[in-house]
């Protein structure tokens, strides 16, 4: 078969330097950005909503943030043991600050704040949504609808609007009237019965650590705005309306775990640290730690590590490299060492084979075999970890209100038009005059007159 | 060898709108009844698929991340065509603890396949192709010319040495969008570390130190039990993917080179970690089934398994609380009576979170994950069990909305499965087929897209290429 004459030009540089100087961080301003243009009303409160509609903004688009008046959305309020908070809340509340719990989910957005519940609030809305691309928000189903600012009274207004609803187990259905969360999203979606050590080792279902149902489902609801404005501008002319449910997202991530009950009846249960499918493929206390001297109790604690060698050559040089021969030989075949029994034998022996390491000890011994290892690190060691660091993905950033940050970067990386971090977020009701000037029309006699009124 | 047998499934009838709908007045039907109307997905197949003009290859193997992703597409109308070696992608032999006879076989050649693999392998198609010959790699970049966007996730640089990567593939196909998947990057200082599937991501990003109890109640940082970097990394990715489509589109006609991590992703929605540590130092630390953030807001042991309550401000915190006094009137006035709990702020602190939930657990001890929701509810309050998979699979909610349902493959029988939450008015994702055997689509796909003759499958076949 001919070859094709424009794949035989030599690379100039290394694959690993054309990646980074593709996707260097310090290279994002000068890019162009993939939804420039696109404007979105984030009507959002919590995690769910406000993340969907901030991972647009990582894209470019112009975000505005919709919050109740002077003490914004609930959020705000929430800060990891009352300790750290970013000062001022807003410029009527400057004795108070936004709660940590506030940050990721609001990142290169602008603010603005309306009381929906009067007459003159909504009619802003209507203003701002009939110029808007994106609508989004978190209510409970049928609040916005109730209100006339919901998709009927907005679709009416502006035909092309992707209109984004996001919540816990959506508008329609014997629980359509139920309140949720994230963790009640995990609870109720399958996730969190699973995950955790089993009731024999000691274990209790588990919470996933972050607001995962919330912050991923937020993504998945901006993978159908996408896809919806795609859509639109391409095919349509037409808006959308979608329907996001985070316990339903949840359900659909449970693996093998409804086929398996559908075809056999039987409930998948925890298995701890280890894997259901692969083993080794678990992860191992080491008896010491890596910084015993350390007063900070997430430090002083021994250290854990993943360790991976469920091929059958993986296994046998890990069996050589921990020194038994009995163990390799009675489970040689990865069929053997995945059932239950096996790993309830082989993860003890890797354990006590770790007794007297640090997790950096059994990781060097493990390098050296090329066996596939990883440190559980805790989040200093990703916060100071250079590979993370020149990646952007935990970056200093020079915040116009709140000076520095050390914040996470986009979760992704594009050679056009790459996501990026502009500012963390704002006070609350930051750009009233800039936004609801220029879009609704709004004299500076107006802001005030409603500024007074806790209107806006 | 999997039987055809399958349990009853719903055990229980599914809901019927009258009964659900019952003793309501119009206007209080009308909203559900509307959005019933746009969104129920038996008006699925009336309408368009957002994503049915694009060409998606697949071509990853061994993890998770990929699959993920071309599944976003998969359910929202793409064509994607899964690309494996011959045999297959070694993740079809996976099985909970090696157990064969969970596996699902197929009717006519009786080729087993994984639950897991299975599930994920929605819409899509299955060609083989051997990338590590030299033939094999003609043949992808003749195909290259047809496709919108290419998945991968081999070792960084290994398909730009083979001739077949993102540099070399953009010459012949400007418009292709080329997303790399992976674990921890192609580039950086951990880059050559031996690329896995998940939880090496969750290791590698705080997840698992922050997730479990705390060493003092005995825990140990934990993984979630599903590949969930992989999940979280390739939506993203699929993000990226629509992001680039949109961008080639409307603007610049021309494709572009996407990188997505499982752990970056998780980095991403880490939410205040980094910011915590660089404020002060503080490294986030494993509170079990608590919320560092957010009081009341957690899981906690009830009469018949663990139960979620939730109300962080002040209307919800005195329901909740008030429901609690109907049962422990002076646990009411314990907490109500506290200084140090009046504010929503001071009750975050570690100290309070203690106090709280022993005293909500005074209550839930005696109460069942129903009886909790049911009085719980009564307040608007959120709360809700942990459920277990086969109470998912029965929740009248969900298989009233078609959460959970059961398809009839023409290969594998019954599945019950997951269904996509791509739930739309206009162009709502779904479910066309579930899982192809290894290869199925090669006849087809390698006719109409290279002209093969059947000469070429014979001896591409022997020399296995294909």
């Amino acid at each position: 078969m001919a070859t094709d004459t424009a794949v035989s030009k030599t690379p100039q540089i290394s694959f690993e330097e054309f990646c980074r100087k593709t996707f260097d961080p310090k290279g994002e301003f000068a890019k162009p950005e993939a939804l420039k243009g696109i404007r979105v009303l984030s009507c959002t409160q919590y995690i769910l909503g406000p993340s969907c509609a901030s991972y647009l903004a990582e894209l470019g688009a112009e975000v505005i943030k919709i919050e109740a008046p002077r003490r914004g959305e609930a959020m705000r309020h929430t800060t990891p043991f009352n300790e750290p908070f970013l000062y001022p809340l807003s410029k009527y509340v400057p004795e108070r600050g936004t709660g940590l719990g506030f940050l990721g989910a609001n990142p290169n957005e602008y603010f603005c704040s309306i009381d929906f519940h009067r007459p003159e609030g909504q009619n802003l809305v209507k203003k701002l949504a009939a110029k808007s691309d994106v609508f989004v928000e978190n209510y409970r189903p049928g609040t916005f609808d109730r209100w006339g600012i919901g998709y009927r009274q907005l679709s009416a207004i502006n035909p092309r609007l992707v209109y984004q609803w996001l919540g816990g187990f959506g508008g329609w259905g014997p629980g359509r009237v139920r309140a949720s969360y994230d963790i009640l999203g995990q609870s109720q979606g399958g996730n969190f019965g699973m995950t955790g050590k089993p009731e024999f080792m000691g274990g209790s279902p588990a919470k996933h650590t972050i607001w995962l149902a919330d912050y991923w489902g937020g993504m998945m609801g901006a993978v159908q705005v996408l896809a919806s404005l795609y859509y639109r501008d391409k095919i349509s002319g037409e808006g959308n309306f979608i329907e996001y449910s985070q316990v339903h997202g949840v359900t659909r991530q449970l693996e093998y775990a409804l086929p398996l009950y559908g075809r056999h009846g039987i409930t998948r249960e925890r298995w701890g640290t280890w894997d259901t499918q692969l083993c080794v493929h678990g992860i191992i206390k080491c008896g010491k730690s890596s910084y015993p001297n350390s007063d900070n109790p997430q430090e002083s604690e021994e250290g854990y590590i993943l360790i991976s060698a469920s091929g059958d050559e993986d296994f046998a040089r890990l069996c050589k490299t921990v020194g038994d021969g009995n163990i390799a030989s009675k489970y040689a075949k990865a069929d053997a060492r995945v059932k239950a029994e096996a790993q309830l034998e082989i993860y003890p022996f890797l354990e006590k084979w770790a007794a007297d390491k640090t997790k950096e000890d059994v990781a060097n011994i493990l390098d050296k075999a090329n066996i596939l290892n990883q440190p559980v690190w805790n989040a200093k060691e990703v916060a100071t970890n250079p590979h993370w660091q020149q990646r952007g993905a935990v970056r200093w950033l020079d915040d116009p209100y709140y000076g520095d940050l050390l914040h996470q970067g986009p979760g992704y990386k594009m050679s056009q038009t790459p996501p990026r971090l502009k500012w963390a977020m704002k006070p609350v009701g930051a750009d009233n005059e800039s936004i609801l000037g220029k879009l609704a029309g709004l004299t500076p006699e107006d802001i005030k007159r409603l500024e007074d009124q806790e209107c806006i | 060898m999997s039987s055809a047998k399958t349990i009853p499934w719903p055990a229980v009838p599914i809901p019927k709108p009258e009964e659900v709908y019952a003793g309501l007045s119009d206007q209080a039907k009308d909203y559900p009844l509307f959005l019933e109307s746009i969104c129920r997905q038996s008006h699925n197949f009336e309408k368009p698929e957002a994503l049915s003009r694009l060409r998606v290859y697949d071509t990853t193997t061994r993890m998770m991340i990929g699959h993920w992703c071309s599944s976003m597409l998969s359910e929202l109308g793409a064509e994607v065509i899964q690309i494996e070696p011959p045999g297959g992608d070694p993740m079809r032999k996976l099985t909970p603890f090696g157990r064969k006879e969970y596996m699902f076989t197929d009717k006519e050649t009786g080729e087993p396949v994984g639950a897991h693999f299975l599930h994920e392998m929605r819409n899509k198609m299955s060609v083989t192709l051997n990338l590590e010959t030299e033939e094999g790699r003609e043949i992808f970049k003749k195909m290259a010319v047809h496709t919108d966007i290419i998945i991968e996730n081999d070792p960084p640089g290994h398909r730009d040495s083979l001739g077949i990567g993102y540099r070399q593939l953009k010459e012949i196909n400007p418009r292709l969008i080329y997303c790399w998947v992976g674990q921890l990057g192609q580039w950086g200082p951990h880059k050559d570390k031996p690329g896995m599937l998940d939880p090496v991501a969750q290791a590698a990003c705080g997840f698992c130190h922050g997730t479990g109890d705390p060493k003092e109640f005995g825990g140990t940082p934990m993984r979630s039990a599903l590949w969930m970097a992989d999940h979280v990394g390739g939506t993203q990715a699929a993000m990226g993917i629509l992001a680039a489509l949109y961008y080639r589109e409307m603007v610049s006609n021309e494709g572009q080179f996407i990188e997505a991590t499982s752990a970056e992703a998780i980095i991403r929605i880490l939410d205040y970690s980094w910011a915590w540590y660089g404020m002060d130092g503080s490294i986030r630390p494993r509170f079990g089934n608590w919320d560092l953030a957010i009081n009341i807001y957690a899981v906690n042991p009830c009469k018949d398994g663990y139960m979620m309550v939730g109300g962080g401000h002040d209307r919800l915190w005195y329901r909740i609380w008030r429901v609690v006094g109907d049962e422990h009137p002076a646990v009411e006035e314990d907490i109500l009576g506290d200084p140090h709990l009046r504010e929503v702020a001071d009750r975050l602190a570690m100290n309070q979170q203690i106090k709280t939930y022993t005293m909500l657990g005074e209550w839930l001890k005696d109460n069942s994950r129903s009886d909790a929701e049911r009085k719980l509810s009564k307040q608007q309050v959120a709360s809700g069990g942990v459920l277990y998979v086969n109470e998912v699979a029965e929740y009248p909610h969900f298989k009233y909305r078609g959460h959970v349902a059961e398809t009839e493959s023409p290969h594998y029988g019954k599945i019950l499965y997951g269904t996509t939450p791509f739930q739309q008015h206009k162009t709502p994702g779904r479910l066309k087929w579930m899982g192809r055997p290894t290869g199925y689509d090669n006849q087809d796909t390698y006719r109409r897209l290279l002209g093969f003759t059947s000469e070429d499958f014979t001896r591409l076949k022997q020399a296995n290429v294909i």
